[in-house]
């Protein structure tokens, strides 16, 4: 009651019934990979959560400073402050260890979530029009969570992290004409400045999460405005969006997710020691530690400086260093073309129209074939980032394995690239339901039939003609306690679709309807027939399947916890 | 029964909660703090997650979705508004000014920006030519004391250090002793008995080349596996780096200590557009 | 489906998880006062029963009686000298051994490098083939070669912060900060160091063993390679992985993996499940 109060109170203030009514029965898609992104966020949001507890005792200077605490091999050093309170955190602030690794946990997580997401928008072309700028703002935010992962793994000024710096320095510093100044400019000086360590504390913790925070409001404020895109299916036009409402549904389903992510992430940060900088020692510039990688989500551009050739030349008598390419030149690359796709993809293909029905990936054998050609690309340079360890696992020289990086880097990504668009040809072309049933000669067919015309022909228009010619085709309006609804049957009565909110009038719900369903018959009914959905209906052996797995799940974890360090340890 | 299985998970939800402040009260532990969380989260996750796919139907819903190319009355209506005679557009020379002063301020704004670089106003070029290392620079080690020649017997690595600048990021080196008949270059900068002494940073990212294989005579780069031959002059004999290790000429001083007789042979560490 | 049984083993359950959660923190946190104070303990620093070839060669104990004492001439003769030769002079086969010194022979035998099997790999860690008394023997029977060398170390404990410094100087750059080790191209590895005792550290300082650098005395005094061997010591303890599962203690590499194949599958599991239809 007092709910409704303070609500009644806030919209005769504020006039908010409108705007909530239209976001509470926003419909989201019913299919999974929609969620991806929101894993993405709500790592972010655990980033801030934890993040905000770091900065109370994380002190950002490379002032000396001596640590007395609980790690004896440490006690009585002196060293960074920075590093100092790191190791305090560490040891001596209670949950301060738990904090920073699920912090540090979250960080690999989002970039991860970040990219799956990105890859789903990318091969069902989600990011046609209309959708370009929020392609641009979401592979801004990629770039600028790679920049704030790297800050992030660079604070505590342990060794490993201090190499890692010296590496990007030295990156920075090749850039022709500007590079030393570049350098100076950012990190203050001659490594290892003192400015480094609080410039890069302001942009981690201030600058970068500020500009992020006001993207994702205007990636999600863009997404509702657009609302969602949707797969192709029955009932679904490129005037309609089909699925579960905000609210309640979604809104549950959502929540459970947030937790979800929350309930893994603290699970990493008390069961999985992440970034272990009492182990590594405060960073000198004579002491080195190996294996020596970066996070996972820059060691693409580690494994190139690793297996770029060691190539330098002068441009009248000015030194272009071994690192400008792989460092800069393809980092930059990378996020060129990764912003201009959807204007390189609208040239190519010619296609204007505006899209809010999906491609199923297999239907743009091109898109595909660049994609997975780039997923090759990059996992083979992230190995390369890792070339020591592999070579030690699989107890070969390291020069192998840099051999046969080198080649493959070049030669796999084209290979799968061609596969996968010559598979996807295939099965666009022919009648093969799977790949499991493609022939021979539709293979053949799809590697020597000459190109066609722009790939797919624009869904929409077809479809839409079809629609309202089937004879049960129809939407139905009418009136329940004072508002008007509508719903729309298809033709075969398989699908029925409730219009998501009511409307207050019978021409507003028949205007909503039409929008929809252009050209589909609007009757008027005395009231909801009974829907012919048959309830859930899941076998004892399904459910017992999901426990098993759970239990599995449960089990592996706790194993993980206490059995699998032993084994570790042999290495 | 489901509402059951939902209420069973928000207890066990809070039971986490309870075992966390437990965990934290009496003194924390990373493993027990990070379990209770997370089962406090799941338990949340998994009612939220049981309530809405089993008490609440999914899907079955739709919503309209307009076109968001206006149609072209309403486009003119937002032109006309924008473009009313006392519009500020109209008055071209008024809006080049305009123009003319906000570059001006932005412009301006960039010169602070050059307050980031080095108080001290080194130049980029000099800073990174120099090194502490001059003639007459004494060889000391990690605690800053003074080196010998007997300090480097053969068989090992010392890390060497100019005196006074033990922390500096381009000084550090460290010195081999070699059998110098095993040479097959000279090196850059002449030995002592054997005795060599290189830059620790590697030439193509900088990381210190610590890595020593005794008996090949070839010190290796952690972070990219560049390995340099120290029998060749130090030459890059594998991985990304391009450059031999820039040498350190040194001598033994009056009181048979180690000193440098100048700066390195060439700038240590990476490369960069004006390096010499 | 509602079965009086099944609710009563809920209700154990239920009550198992309450035992569990609000009892085993209690159960194991009360003994430390600090979140987790890592202090050496004096056990860590010497292995508990020092190995009997630890005993400085000065000292050394004559072998038990009633069993006789392993003839270290014969013991030589018949599983080194084809390598090494009958004067220790060594052959195409293996090195000399004249003046490698009683701990260079101690670490080789003792860690099971020697006798080796395969003479084109870096030898590696093993079970040690010799008993501690054979293994004095060979080391008295190899001395007599002569030429000196260094002896065995008698590692006594040390500074644990002072050794970390020196580790973190010469040792980490090829073992890891963490003392997992790395691959060193030409297919040499530096191994991890988590097996090895006090003696067998001190004495691949002192020795440098294969590719390995050697610390003599003039680079590093006795004091601190006791140092040195206390911080390694404690290293090897697993009481240093405060953070939980070390994931071999590799780093950022496998950090990498596990956010992909457990925190990323799990999260991408759980939206498979949560975005689609429960009726499907």
């Amino acid at each position: 009651m007092i709910v409704g109060r303070f609500v009644r109170g806030l919209d005769d203030r504020l006039r908010v019934s409108p705007v909530a009514r239209r976001a509470l029965a926003k419909v989201f898609p019913d299919h999974w990979s929609f969620m991806l992104g929101e894993i993405a966020l709500y790592a972010f949001v655990a980033l801030i959560l934890t993040g905000v507890y770091l900065t109370f005792f994380f002190e950002a200077s490379t002032a000396d400073r001596v640590y007395e605490g609980g790690y004896a091999p440490l006690d009585g050093t002196t060293t960074s402050a920075a590093y100092a309170s790191t190791v305090r955190l560490s040891f001596d602030v209670r949950a301060g260890l738990l904090v920073r690794q699920t912090h540090h946990w979250a960080a690999l997580v989002f970039v991860g979530a970040i990219v799956l997401h990105l890859l789903r928008i990318f091969f069902t072309g989600a990011f046609r029009r209309p959708r370009e700028i929020n392609w641009l703002v979401g592979v801004t935010m990629l770039a600028l969570a790679l920049l704030n992962g790297f800050t992030g793994y660079s604070l505590p000024d342990d060794l490993l992290s201090g190499t890692g710096l010296r590496i990007i320095y030295s990156v920075v510093e090749s850039i022709p004409v500007v590079g030393a100044w570049a350098a100076f400019l950012a990190f203050g000086g001659e490594f290892p400045s003192d400015e480094m360590i609080p410039r890069m504390f302001v942009s981690h913790v201030l600058l970068v999460p500020g500009i992020l925070v006001a993207l994702v409001s205007i990636h999600l404020a863009i997404l509702v405005r657009q609302k969602h895109s949707q797969f192709p299916g029955p009932g679904r036009t490129e005037h309609n969006v089909v699925g579960s409402r905000f609210w309640p549904g979604y809104t549950l389903r959502t929540l459970a997710l947030f937790a979800w992510v929350l309930a893994v992430l603290f699970a990493l940060g008390g069961l999985a020691q992440i970034n272990p900088v009492w182990l590594y020692g405060p960073f000198e510039p004579s002491q080195a530690t190996s294996p020596a990688q970066p996070d996972w989500y820059v060691a693409w551009a580690d494994g190139a400086l690793r297996l770029f050739p060691p190539v330098e030349f002068r441009i009248f008598g000015h030194l272009v260093p071994a690192p400008f390419f792989p460092g800069v030149v393809l980092g930059g690359l990378t996020f060129a073309v990764l912003y201009a796709w959807p204007f390189l993809e609208r040239r190519f293909s010619r296609d204007e129209l505006p899209h809010q029905l999906l491609d199923p990936p297999r239907r743009h054998p091109v898109r595909l074939g660049v994609g997975v050609g780039a997923i090759v690309f990059f996992t083979l340079l992230v190995l390369a980032g890792a070339d020591e360890i592999i070579a030690r696992l699989l107890r070969v020289p390291l020069a192998d394995v840099v051999t046969v990086l080198r080649v493959s880097v070049l030669v796999l990504p084209v290979v799968a690239g061609l596969v996968a668009y010559l598979v996807t040809r295939a099965l666009r072309g022919g009648d093969a339901a799977g790949f499991g049933d493609l022939t021979r000669a539709e293979l053949r067919r799809a590697a020597t039939r000459r190109r066609t015309a722009p790939a797919p022909p624009p869904v929409s228009a077809p479809a839409e003609k079809a629609t309202g010619r089937e004879p049960g085709e129809r939407v139905e309006v009418w009136p329940e306690r004072g508002v008007w609804r509508w719903r729309y049957h298809a033709a075969d009565g398989g699908v029925v679709l409730t219009g998501n909110r009511a409307a207050t009038s019978e021409a507003a719900a028949t205007t909503a309807a039409r929008t929809a369903y252009p050209g589909v018959r609007t009757v008027r009914v005395p009231g909801p027939g009974p829907v012919g959905r048959s309830a859930p209906v899941r076998s004892g052996l399904r459910r017992w399947g999901r426990r098993v797995a759970w239990g599995a799940l449960l089990a592996a974890a706790l194993r993980r916890g206490r059995g699998g360090r032993g084994r570790d340890r042999r290495g | 029964m489901t509402a059951r299985r939902i209420g069973a998970a928000f207890l066990v939800s809070t039971l986490g909660a309870v075992g966390f402040a437990t965990t934290y009260a009496l003194g924390g532990n990373t493993r027990w703090e990070g379990v209770s969380l997370a089962v406090a989260f799941t338990g949340l996750a998994l009612g939220l997650a049981i309530w809405a796919r089993r008490l609440i139907p999914t899907g079955g819903h739709v919503e309209e979705h307009e076109s968001f190319s206006p149609p072209p009355q309403e486009r003119a209506l937002a032109a006309a508004a924008l473009t009313t005679p006392d519009s500020p557009p109209r008055r071209r020379g008024l809006l080049a000014l305009l123009g003319l002063a906000v570059t001006a301020i932005g412009a301006a704004a960039l010169f602070p920006l050059r307050s980031l670089l080095p108080y001290d106003r080194t130049r980029p070029q000099q800073a990174l030519r120099d090194t502490p290392w001059e003639a007459g620079v004494r060889l000391v080690d990690t605690d800053g004391r003074p080196l010998r020649p007997a300090d480097v017997p053969a068989g090992t690595i010392v890390g060497v250090f100019p005196e006074g600048h033990v922390d500096t990021g381009d000084g550090p080196a460290f010195a081999v002793r070699l059998d110098p008949r095993r040479f097959s270059r000279p090196p850059p900068a002449g030995d002592l008995d054997g005795l060599v002494v290189y830059s620790m940073l590697c030439t193509h990212a900088g990381c210190p080349v610590r890595l020593y294989l005794n008996g090949t005579g070839r010190v290796l780069c952690p972070c990219h596996q560049s390995s340099f031959d120290l029998l060749a002059a130090a030459r890059p004999v594998s991985g990304p780096a391009a450059r031999a290790l820039p040498g350190l000429p040194v001598e033994v001083d009056p009181d048979g200590f180690l000193r440098a007789t100048g700066d390195f042979t060439s700038p240590p560490g990476a490369g960069y557009w004006g390096r010499p | 489906m509602e079965m009086p049984q099944r609710g009563n083993r809920r209700r154990a359950l239920a009550v198992a998880a309450v035992a569990l959660l609000a009892l085993g923190p209690a159960a194991i946190t009360p003994s430390t006062t600090a979140p987790a104070a890592i202090t050496p303990a004096p056990a860590a620093v010497r292995p508990a029963a020092m190995a009997p070839a630890a005993v400085p060669p000065g000292a050394r104990a004559p072998a038990p009686t009633g069993t006789p004492a392993p003839d270290g001439a014969d013991l030589y003769l018949r599983t080194c000298a084809s390598c090494h030769g009958v004067q220790g002079q060594g052959t195409q086969r293996g090195p000399s051994l004249v003046g490698v010194g009683p701990a260079s022979v101690d670490f080789q035998l003792g860690t099971g490098r020697m006798p080796l099997k395969d003479e084109r790999q870096q030898p590696t860690r093993h079970e040690p083939v010799f008993s501690a008394a054979e293994i004095a023997a060979l080391v008295d029977h190899v001395a007599s070669f002569g030429g000196g060398g260094p002896r065995i170390p008698d590692p006594a404990p040390g500074d644990v912060a002072a050794g970390r410094q020196i580790f973190a100087a010469n040792c980490a750059p090829c073992h890891s900060a963490t003392g997992s080790g790395t691959d060193l191209t030409n297919g040499l590895v530096a191994p991890p160091l988590y097996e090895a005792t006090a003696v067998q550290i001190a004495e691949a300082v002192r020795v440098g063993p294969g590719p390995m650098p050697a610390f003599p005395a003039e680079v590093l005094t006795d004091r601190q390679v006791d140092d040195l061997t206390s911080y390694v010591r404690l290293l090897q303890s697993e009481r240093l992985d405060v953070g939980g599962n070390p994931l071999g203690r590799l780093g950022p590499a496998a950090e990498g993996l596990v956010a992909w194949l457990i925190g990323l599958s799990l999260l991408v599991l759980a939206v498979r499940w949560l975005g689609t239809r429960a009726d499907r």
